[in-house]
Parts: structure tokens; C-alpha cells; sequence
């Protein structure tokens, strides 16, 4: 089983949108959402842009590049040319930092 | 995907025009201000729908169908909004009002879409940007596309190309292997409906569309053809944002029916800024783009002048 690993502290995510976090050498999007936290793996499966510089809507995320988007709680894709799942991490909340199975 | 992309976005957070907080408040998306203005854009339509009416025995419904067709060929800039899922808040609006859009001017709406994704990714570059449009060689070619004719053509061949089941090699790049039967689909889809309605208009022998919709269409397009010719033509083939589009200050009634899209170097430079902030993008971004102020009149001094000085 992965380790939890600690990205980022909740106080220091945008509220209600997308939040980008370096770990290694891997960009990952942290989303607050209505319904909680979620994270994903920030470059579009598409093109490759960086999601976190999107729009962000309830639980939407739309690539800022060709307006693709995915539903950031499966990953699934809601609107083309997002051609298939993003990858998306498991998160929780403890002692006031954001971790993730990555 | 081991490399980022750098979008114009991000191009533009990176040289410190915009800040995060600024794009995040540009970017708010609401469905009231496309309500609104749809409610106006209907009203106008009845408007110019009644001159026909009222013009139908004589030549003036001549004129009157032209003011029809300016209004109709701008469908294209209400379903260019769509495309980017920012005239609306709620997405499956902007599907439903995009694919009627494109119903109205014979452009399918996911295909447009995909061919759009890549003009903002290829902006201006010639032989990758599939909206391109060359810098006419002399003033007969400039001609030539003003009056539509190319454009017609290469519509006409498109939709029927892709109800056949073929897509040339240009598209299959932009267009996702899971999407293309849903293109064929489309346009086949748009060709039958098309020939439903004529159809009905055949066994009914009320041809009243073709006086209130297909003619104006055909007379308005070169409206559109001139007012595409002033988003690039002209603008440096590069890739950079700032200089490969032209902005044109234009009067409000242009702004309504164009959607704000006379912003384009905004629109450019961050494309999920909704058109009612686009006015707003433009005062903090005026100083960095490419700006006509003379509006579109003014783009096309700037297009014959640079053609002039290609021939000395």
C-alpha cells in the first residue's frame, strides 16, 4: 500500500479552485471542491497544458488551452478533446495538511 | 506527458501581465449576461424579420435581406463562445445554443470546435493553423475572399466530405480518434436536416426560408469574411499572443453582434475569459497587445497597405 505523503497545508489552497503543487518532479493539482478535497495530476492528457491555470467549477476542471474538461472526483472526461481519464489521487485531510496516496 | 505546454495563459501569468487572482476573476463564468443578450439578439431578429415581411413586393426586400444575413452570419460569433463553453455558466447550454448556432450557418458545431482547439494552439503558423487566412497576393484574390465564393466552397465540400465518412489528414490530426464517427455523424445529422426542411418546404409550397434564411445568409456572409480578415491577416506569423492578433475598437452595435470578439487579442491571450469580461480584459491588457483603433475599416487599411507594400 502507498505511504500518505503531505503536498500541501489547507490553509494554503485557493478556495474553491485549483491549487498546483510540486512533488519531485511531478505537478499535481489540488481542487477544493464543495464535496471536499481531490487532486490529479496537473498536465492536460490532451494537449498538455497545466490545469491548475484553468477554470475551475464546483467539480470541473477545463484545460485552459482547448477548454477540455474532467470531473475532478474520478478523473472522468465531461467534455472533449479530454480523450480519457485523468489520473487521479487518493486524499484526505490530516492535522491541517493535505495528503495523498501517490 | 513529460513536457508542459506553455499556453498563452500561461505566457501571460509568466511575463507578470496578469496576476492569478486577476485571470481567476476574469475567468467567472454566469449564464445571466448570455440570457440577456440572447433575448436582445431575438429581438433584433424579429426586427429585421418584420423589414422583410413588410419589404416582400418590392426591391427593398433586397436590403432587408442583407440586414438579415449581417445578423444571421453572426450566429458563427455566438457559437464561437460556445465553443470555448463561456457563453453560459451551465455547459450543456452552451452545446445546445453551439449546435443550433451551427445549424443556422451550416457549420457543425464539434467539428468547429476541434478545428478551433488547434487555431489557438497553432495561432497563426502557417500550414498548422487550420483557420488561417493568408494574406491575400493582390487585390483580386482580396476580392475574391470578401465575396465568400472560397468559403462557400470549401463549407459545401467539407459537410459533404465528412457525411461521406472521410476526413483529410489536416483534420484526423485535430479531431480525437473517439470523436471522429461523431463528426461524420454530425454532418450527416445537418445534411438530413437540411433536406427535411426542404422537403417540407417542396410539399408544403411555402418557400418563405429561403427569403428569410438561406438567401440573407449567402448575402451576409461577406460581412463575416471581412470581419474574420481582421482578427490575424496582416499580424506576424509567430506564435506569440501579443503580436499575432489584432484587437479592432468598434462601435456597441458591432460589439452585440459580434459577441465582444472585436476583443481578440484578449480573447487570445486568455481564452476562458468569458465575452462580457472581455471589455474589462482589454483596459488591462491594452498596452500589451495589438490594438486598431480605427476599427475594422482601419484593419483593412492596414491589410491593403501591407499588400501594396508586399507588390513594391
Amino acid at each position: 500500500m502507498t505511504e500518505w505523503c503531505d503536498v500541501i497545508a489547507v490553509a494554503d489552497l485557493e478556495s474553491g479552485w485549483v491549487t498546483r503543487v510540486r512533488m519531485g518532479t511531478r505537478l499535481i493539482a489540488v481542487y477544493d471542491t464543495p464535496s471536499g478535497i481531490y487532486a490529479s495530476l496537473a498536465l492536460c492528457n490532451h494537449g498538455g497544458a497545466d490545469l491548475c491555470d484553468g477554470y475551475f467549477d464546483g467539480h470541473v476542471i477545463e484545460c485552459p488551452l482547448h477548454q477540455g474538461a474532467f470531473d475532478v472526483r474520478d478523473g472522468r472526461p465531461i467534455a472533449p478533446p479530454a480523450p480519457r481519464r485523468m489520473r487521479v489521487f487518493e486524499a484526505r485531510v490530516q492535522d491541517g495538511m493535505v495528503q495523498l496516496r501517490l | 506527458m513529460s513536457q508542459p505546454v506553455v499556453t498563452p495563459l500561461t505566457q501571460a501569468l509568466a511575463e507578470g501581465k496578469l496576476t492569478r487572482d486577476e485571470v481567476k476573476s476574469f475567468m467567472q463564468r454566469s449564464d445571466g449576461p448570455a440570457l440577456r443578450r440572447l433575448a436582445l439578439w431575438v429581438a433584433v431578429l424579429a426586427g429585421t424579420t418584420t423589414l422583410i415581411t413588410l419589404a416582400w413586393d418590392s426591391w427593398l426586400i433586397w436590403p432587408a435581406m442583407f440586414l438579415q444575413g449581417v445578423v444571421l452570419v453572426h450566429h458563427f460569433s455566438l457559437q464561437h463562445e460556445c465553443v470555448h463553453y463561456t457563453a453560459f455558466r451551465t455547459r450543456w447550454l452552451n452545446d445546445l445554443v453551439g449546435h443550433l448556432c451551427g445549424l443556422v450557418i451550416m457549420l457543425p458545431h464539434r467539428f468547429f470546435r476541434y478545428e478551433h482547439c488547434d487555431h489557438h494552439t497553432y495561432t497563426q503558423l502557417p500550414g498548422q493553423d487550420p483557420e488561417q487566412v493568408p494574406m491575400p497576393q493582390n487585390l483580386g484574390a482580396y476580392l475574391l475572399y470578401l465575396s465568400a465564393l472560397p468559403y462557400w466552397k470549401t463549407k459545401f465540400a467539407e459537410v459533404a466530405r465528412h457525411a461521406a465518412g472521410r476526413l483529410s489528414e489536416a483534420e484526423l490530426r485535430f479531431i480525437p480518434r473517439e470523436e471522429r464517427a461523431t463528426v461524420v455523424r454530425d454532418a450527416r445529422l445537418m445534411l438530413s436536416f437540411y433536406a427535411a426542411l426542404f422537403a417540407a418546404m417542396a410539399l408544403s409550397g411555402w418557400w418563405g426560408l429561403v427569403w428569410y434564411w438561406i438567401i440573407p445568409v449567402f448575402l451576409g456572409e461577406p460581412v463575416m469574411r471581412f470581419i474574420r480578415m481582421t482578427e490575424h491577416v496582416g499580424r506576424p506569423e509567430v506564435a506569440q499572443m501579443s503580436d499575432n492578433t489584432r484587437t479592432n475598437l468598434v462601435s456597441a452595435p458591432w460589439r452585440f453582434l459580434c459577441w465582444n470578439m472585436n476583443y481578440h487579442a484578449e480573447h487570445h491571450y486568455v481564452a476562458s475569459v468569458p465575452f462580457h469580461a472581455l471589455p474589462r480584459l482589454h483596459e488591462r491588457l491594452r498596452d500589451h497587445i495589438h490594438v486598431e483603433p480605427r476599427g475594422y475599416l482601419g484593419a483593412h487599411l492596414d491589410i491593403l497597405r501591407q499588400m501594396r507594400a508586399a507588390r513594391e
